[in-house]
């Protein structure tokens, strides 16, 4: 059992970087990015060919997947600076398709739907089984680590609030003399970097990927995270993701009491059960569970 | 402001969430039982088959189990839904793995799945048995732990090129679904073609799946007008590929793989899935543990070929709880071993779980012939050395015979 829970702390793990990297851009700056797989895909095939292929270490493989998630953020976010809302959401989306398509298709480079296998790890061989559990977490809780406090950092400060302020309205944040581009651009290039970072962990951690695990899907359990979580509040998106989780995973621990219920229709009910809660929160607390702390102005204080 | 959730609240919610789930796994088991996983495709893109697969391991295990189990201990089987998805797999597999310590996870149906599940499964000393055609995954498995059910992918399509230049076309044009399945199976259908004197008019592509029109691909498919078409597929897009070739009035014949025209497409297309030929590695109609399955699953023998995974199921749960009753134990090398040796044999012939435990009883060895083939492996590994082949033609709605072949592997 203790095994299964660090596991599932390490996918939660995973999951938090995620939506710690939305909130950047949707929960502070109002960039709808439904392309989420496509970054993530873009570090774990990183990271997961230069190590494998090129014989790179680890810690390289991640830098390099972070590198080349900045690069692309950059340049997508770039390309759609006249688009808002849904436009941007439709970009984006079809970015993440674009990846996956080319991670299936271009099978001289990515080993197509036959998954590449990623045996590189790093320090394998000191630990036993349970003991490198514990060490692979702690990779990656020290990567949401860092990331909370890059987010809480940028929240806390004057370029933060600039960025809410192109989220409330661009045009009064431009009229007020911001760079709504340049701080756009940033944001959705620092988010991407997070988001390829969790992939580079992820491909490392399961060690055989396909444009199978980069489904549009893991966008929309992002996306569930971030609104349950509170959008604009690092500490509630992190409990968000906690949840989806242990919705996601705990509910198969349902299956083994419905004993009337056979294990297909069992399956079938965690699903139902999943959607029934996303829509109960958006009707009950669209808020969120934690919602976005107020900026206090120097009478409060 | 004050937030909603006070830190009070929150402890108390977390603590409780705590005690819940730790308390869970004791509740479910019971007396030292042996915990088998069963990972199966009950939505996605297996999801006419995974049901069938769930329901016969189920079956053997309760058949096990009203005999007093094996060993003397009752088989607690723990079955999750892979959604055809790698990603949930690996959760699924790990709480298998970690949670309820299952001896081997059972019934993965689609390669990427196998083959994503396969590292932790490997690293946790755990057996995989499958019905995944990936010729990757003999590759990949370093411990022989993996027992795949299915003949793999380049067989299909040496058998399927096999059956259509007997049936004597001498041209044709080859696209398939861009997946692990499909492309090993393109290329050894080509080549033995080419073998054989016939001609493949163009080059052969892969298109991607969950396309809403196939329009280009098929055009291009049949710009040089051959005799015949090879399309290895799915059912989720072959259902549109076929709505195109009809469109343009393609009069040639058409050559797919079985998982393509089940029964939901035959009568989605109705008449006009008439001529369709198409293949699949298939139980042998006549075997008595075909006959045996279809009575435990309390099926009609139809004539026709019901749940062709579904029967490997049955045999996948039977070999492994044989195995454990041969050898005495549940350790994981020892059953391994002796997974090979009763399916191999040689001994008393055995098609189901209670025969072969009854005669392990008395002391005698077995040999276990499954319903789906007669589940020999190619010894140390875990593919399979044979099944049959069996070509159909769709008439009037209904799938006919053809042709049958042993296929050697």
């Amino acid at each position: 059992m203790l095994s299964y829970l660090i596991s599932m702390t390490t996918f939660v793990g995973f999951f938090m970087i995620l939506a710690l990297a939305l909130n950047l851009q949707w929960g502070m700056t109002g960039m709808v990015n439904f392309g989420i797989a496509g970054f993530y895909a873009l570090g774990a095939y990183t990271s997961g060919l230069l190590t494998v292929e090129a014989g790179w270490p680890f810690l390289f493989g991640v830098a390099a997947a972070a590198v080349v998630g900045l690069v692309f953020g950059v340049a997508l976010s770039y390309l759609s600076v006249r688009l808002r809302d849904d436009f941007l959401a439709i970009v984006t989306l079809g970015f993440a398709e674009l990846v996956r398509l080319f991670a299936l298709n271009e099978d001289w480079l990515t080993r197509g739907p036959r998954g590449l296998p990623i045996d590189v790890r790093p320090l394998s061989g000191v630990f036993d089984r349970d003991g490198y559990a514990i060490f692979y977490l702690g990779i990656v809780a020290s990567a949401v680590l860092i990331a909370f406090l890059v987010n809480e950092r940028i929240r806390r400060s004057p370029y933060g609030r600039a960025a809410k302020a192109i989220r409330e309205d661009d045009v009064v944040a431009e009229v007020l003399g911001k760079n709504v581009l340049r701080i756009r651009i940033q944001i959705f290039g620092l988010g991407a970097l997070y988001m390829a970072v969790a992939g580079a962990l992820y491909a490392h951690y399961t060690q055989n990927i396909s444009p199978d695990h980069f489904t549009p899907v893991v966008a929309i359990f992002i996306w569930m995270s971030v609104i349950a979580g509170g959008a604009g509040n690092n500490k509630g998106l992190l409990l968000g993701a906690g949840l989806v989780m242990m919705f996601l995973e705990g509910s198969r621990f349902l299956g083994e009491f419905i004993s009337f219920m056979d294990a297909e229709k069992a399956s079938a009910i965690r699903i139902i059960l999943i959607g029934v809660l996303l829509i109960l929160v958006i009707r009950f607390r669209p808020q969120g569970l934690m919602p976005e702390e107020r900026f206090k102005g120097p009478s409060e204080i | 402001m004050k937030s909603a959730i006070s830190r009070r609240r929150l402890l108390g919610t977390s603590a409780a969430l705590t005690f819940t789930t730790a308390l869970l796994p004791r509740l479910a088991l019971g007396s030292a039982p042996i915990s088998v996983g069963s990972l199966t495709p009950n939505t996605g893109g297996g999801g006419p088959f995974g049901p069938n697969i769930t329901a016969a391991h189920k079956l053997v295990a309760e058949m096990a189990n009203a005999k007093g189990g094996v060993l003397g201990r009752e088989i607690a089987l723990h079955q999750e839904n892979s959604e055809t998805n790698p990603e949930t797999a690996i959760r699924a597999a790990r709480k298998l793995v970690d949670v309820n310590k299952v001896i081997g996870v059972l019934g993965t149906w689609s390669s990427s799945v196998t083959l994503g599940i396969m590292p932790l499964c490997q690293e946790a000393n755990v057996i995989q048995m499958c019905t995944s055609s990936s010729a990757n995954i003999p590759l990949k498995d370093k411990k022989g732990l993996v027992f795949n059910f299915m003949v793999l992918s380049p067989i299909w399509g040496d058998a399927l090129a096999d059956l259509a230049l007997r049936r004597g076309y001498k041209t044709y044009s080859v696209m398939a679904l861009n997946n692990d399945f499909t492309k090993s199976m393109v290329d050894t259908f080509v080549d033995k073609v080419k073998a054989g004197g016939a001609k493949v008019s163009n080059d052969p592509f892969y298109y991607n799946g969950g396309q809403s029109s196939y329009r280009a691909e098929v055009s291009k498919l049949i710009a040089d007008e051959p005799e015949a078409v090879f399309i290895p597929s799915y059912v989720t897009d072959f259902t549109s590929v076929y709505k195109e070739l009809f469109r343009q009035g393609y009069e040639g014949k058409v050559i797919t793989v079985s998982i393509s025209t089940g029964s939901k497409f035959k009568k989605v297309v109705g008449a006009a899935a008439d001529g369709i030929l198409h293949g699949l590695p298939a139980p042998s109609l006549a075997s008595a543990a075909y006959k045996d399955y279809l009575k435990f699953a309390g099926l009609k023998d139809t004539g026709a070929i019901q749940h062709p995974f579904g029967t490997a199921g049955h045999d996948q749960m039977s070999v492994l709880l044989l195995a454990m009753a041969s050898a005495g134990t549940d350790d994981v090398a020892k059953v391994r071993e002796h997974i090979h040796k009763i399916s191999n044999g040689p001994g008393t012939a055995v098609t189901n779980v209670l025969d072969g435990l009854a005669a392990l009883e008395a002391g005698e060895e077995i040999n276990f012939s499954g319903a789906s083939s007669d589940v020999d492996f190619k010894s140390p590994s875990g593919v399979l050395k044979s099944r049959d082949f069996v070509l159909w033609e769709i008439k009037d709605g209904k799938d006919v015979v053809i042709e049958t072949i042993a296929s050697a592997s």
